[in-house]
């Protein structure tokens, strides 16, 4: 779950990281407010879950409170990348003599937390990391001792700089990473850590994601994941306990694991078709399982065929066919159902979708199944 | 013959006693497996499946002779199952739970990696070596004995891909999910060279996944070492970017991790690359595999 900045940046002042004065805003008045107790010149920053901000004008100064109004109107009415602002942060605005980098998260491979470090931040940085390696170092942290500060010190050192901003970014590196044990981050950074000119730091920016798997765990108050959720589909999905990820298409799609629901998504799309959704169950399919995941991708009316692709795992598969034909009785579902379902009990499964009308592929290749699907909407494989 | 698991490998199950664990246990017998216990702090002296079950991972490798694990652990306390496991000096364990988090998976393929231990998952449907056994939730009727490795980061991937060389009447040696967490407890470069060195498998099929970085490595490990054919299929081209597919194995941040990279990089390497599944039929076909 990622944190909004606002919510980052009080955590980081709880572990005395250094921010700036700031106020979030839900209105243009709130925001006139909370600039009169900060003093102007602010700047106002829109509050979204969102990377790349900074780049899609979601970043704006005002020096007095006829800007700030037209500023504060401007962002709380937009979309950045899709996502309605629907708060923003006013924040003074300080003198920057330096823009530096530094991030913590977890490398998969090596499978070990790494703290990233930048001698130059910014909206930027992913470029100057490509273009300037000799402007970035990492540090690989053993995942059972967890950071010593020396470790700080010696990969600032390794950049070339020197006292005392060593001593000042190495106290910085060391709460960020108490932040992120603490939260069990997957992502924790600041972009940019400001080098105010007198040489003290400042973060300006807060990143923070926890791991979802941990929340259940960690001992600070945190926000309500479901809640944190814009879309209302992707949110009943989370409810009922499935990945869902809304789509534009309009073929519906139910699948038993993460990679079937991809390849499903990978060989209708090739076919010139379109996914209306993104549907993954994990291995624990039951009948009532099934029958949420019917009501769910049917709340789209755009829907012109659904694609069904399981295998039976951890139960056999017959119990989901029968929530699927119970919904397509009592709905009385019209649309074209295609299904592939294998596993534990197959045939007993297919006979149980038979009996509600869907057509049942046997094969063990999905594109046999899209090839159905292809035929029943009208579309020519490969297309 | 196989990978990770022989004739020689005694299986305990960890969680034997809940729900999963117990079918899971009746499956696993069915098949073959040679499943000799099961571990349920505060239920031992009980059976289950006919299976006796113990306090301690020590007890039963004590009593059974036990050299392999796998793992139906309620994902807040597997770390304490795996670091006991370990202890108890299994080398082979095998954890199928979803949810785990992501410190606790760190720590454990730290300690697994200092103490010799080879361990798959999280996240795994498990491994299953056809007319051997398996250690997991692989649907048995899907798969057939031959001379294929499968590597796969999704479950239910492994078993399409098995299910159509089955369908041809090609068999595979071994079929390993490699788990789809953003950490996974041994790396894919370290299962293919397994199957490098096997004499029961003549090629290997890798089943990635858009995101992370465990194909290319992959592909540096193939162009290195390996002598046997290699053919790959990468899922998630029309997913869309930054969105979360299910597992977090599969975001993709930035150009690292596309589709396009992972299989320009094993193309390079000399893997056939396939578009799409049922393609994998015609590789195998090619190679004459059996």
């Amino acid at each position: 779950m990622r944190l909004h900045e606002y919510e980052a940046l009080d955590i980081f002042e709880q572990n005395r990281i250094p921010v700036p004065r700031r106020s979030v805003a839900a209105d243009v008045y709130e925001a006139l407010q909370a600039a009169g107790e900060i003093g102007y010149p602010v700047m106002l920053k829109a509050q979204v879950l969102v990377g790349g901000r900074g780049l899609a004008g979601g970043i704006r100064a005002a020096a007095t409170p006829d800007d700030l109004k037209e500023a504060a109107e401007t962002l709380l009415s937009s979309e950045i990348k899709g996502f309605p602002v629907r708060k923003i942060l006013v924040c003074e605005k300080v003198e920057i003599s330096r823009e530096l980098y530094v991030g913590y998260t977890v490398d998969g491979y090596s499978g070990r937390p790494v703290i990233i470090a930048c001698t130059e931040g910014g909206v930027r940085i992913e470029e100057t990391v490509k273009n300037h390696p000799e402007k970035v170092a990492s540090l690989h942290i053993d995942p059972s001792f967890g950071y010593y500060p020396y470790q700080a010190r010696g990969l600032l050192k390794l950049l070339g700089l020197k006292q005392p901003l060593i001593s000042a970014w190495s106290d910085v590196i060391g709460r960020l990473y108490n932040v992120a044990s603490s939260y069990e981050a997957l992502i924790a950074e600041i972009n940019p850590l400001v080098v105010l000119p007198n040489g003290t730091l400042l973060a300006v920016d807060a990143v923070l994601e926890v791991d979802d798997s941990a929340l259940s765990r960690i001992r600070h108050p945190l926000p309500d994941r479901i809640d944190r959720i814009e879309n209302v589909l992707e949110r009943r999905g989370r409810e009922i306990g499935v990945s869902y990820v809304d789509l534009e298409g309009d073929i519906g799609i139910i699948a038993s694991g993460a990679g079937l629901g991809m390849v499903s998504m990978d060989i209708i799309g090739k076919s010139g078709m379109k996914p209306a959704n993104f549907l993954e169950t994990g291995g624990g399919i039951t009948a009532d399982l099934l029958y949420k995941c019917m009501d769910l991708i049917m709340m789209k009316p755009e829907l012109r065929a659904i694609f069904i692709n399981v295998y039976g795992g951890i139960n056999p598969i017959h119990e989901g066919a029968k929530g699927v034909v119970r919904y397509i009785h009592e709905h009385k579902v019209k649309l074209p159902i295609v299904a592939k379902a294998l596993g534990n009990r197959q045939e007993e499964t297919w006979e149980i979708l038979r009996s509600g009308g869907v057509h049942v592929v046997t094969d063990t290749a999905t594109e046999k199944a899209v090839e159905k699907l292809c035929e029943i909407v009208g579309q020519k494989a490969g297309q | 013959m196989s990978i990770l698991m022989d004739d020689t490998t005694r299986v305990i199950v960890q969680g034997i006693t809940g729900r999963i664990g117990s079918i899971q246990t009746k499956w696993m017998l069915e098949y073959g497996t040679k499943v000799v216990g099961g571990i349920t702090p505060g239920k031992g002296g009980t059976i289950v499946e006919g299976v006796p079950v113990f306090d301690s991972v020590a007890d039963a490798v004590k009593e059974t002779g036990a050299n392999a694990s796998v793992f139906f652990v309620p994902a807040a306390f597997v770390l304490d199952a795996f670091l006991e496991t370990v202890d108890a000096g299994i080398r082979f364990i095998v954890v199928i739970p979803e949810h785990i988090p992501v410190a606790d998976v760190m720590k454990m393929r730290s300690y697994a990696a200092e103490r010799g231990v080879f361990a798959l998952g999280p996240t795994t449907p498990g491994i299953l070596a056809p007319g051997i056994g398996k250690m997991g939730i692989m649907p048995a009727s899907l798969f057939a004995p031959g001379r294929v490795g499968i590597i796969s980061r999704s479950g239910t991937l492994s078993y399409e891909f098995a299910g159509l060389l089955s369908q041809i009447g090609i068999g595979q040696s071994t079929v390993v999910g490699m788990g789809a967490d953003p950490v996974i407890l041994r790396n894919l470069p370290d299962i293919l060279e397994r199957f490098e060195k096997d004499d029961g498998t003549d090629a290997v099929i890798v089943v990635g996944e858009v995101g992370g970085e465990q194909e290319e490595k992959a592909a540096g490990y193939i162009a290195r070492q390996m002598t046997k054919p290699v053919a790959c299929y990468i899922a998630g081209r029309y997913s869309p970017p930054g969105k979360r597919m299910g597992h977090a194995g599969a975001i993709v941040r930035g150009t690292s991790g596309t589709v396009e990279g992972k299989e320009s990089a094993l193309r390079a390497a000399g893997v056939t690359v396939l578009e799409s599944p049922k393609e994998v039929t015609v590789w195998a076909r090619r190679h004459k595999l059996s």
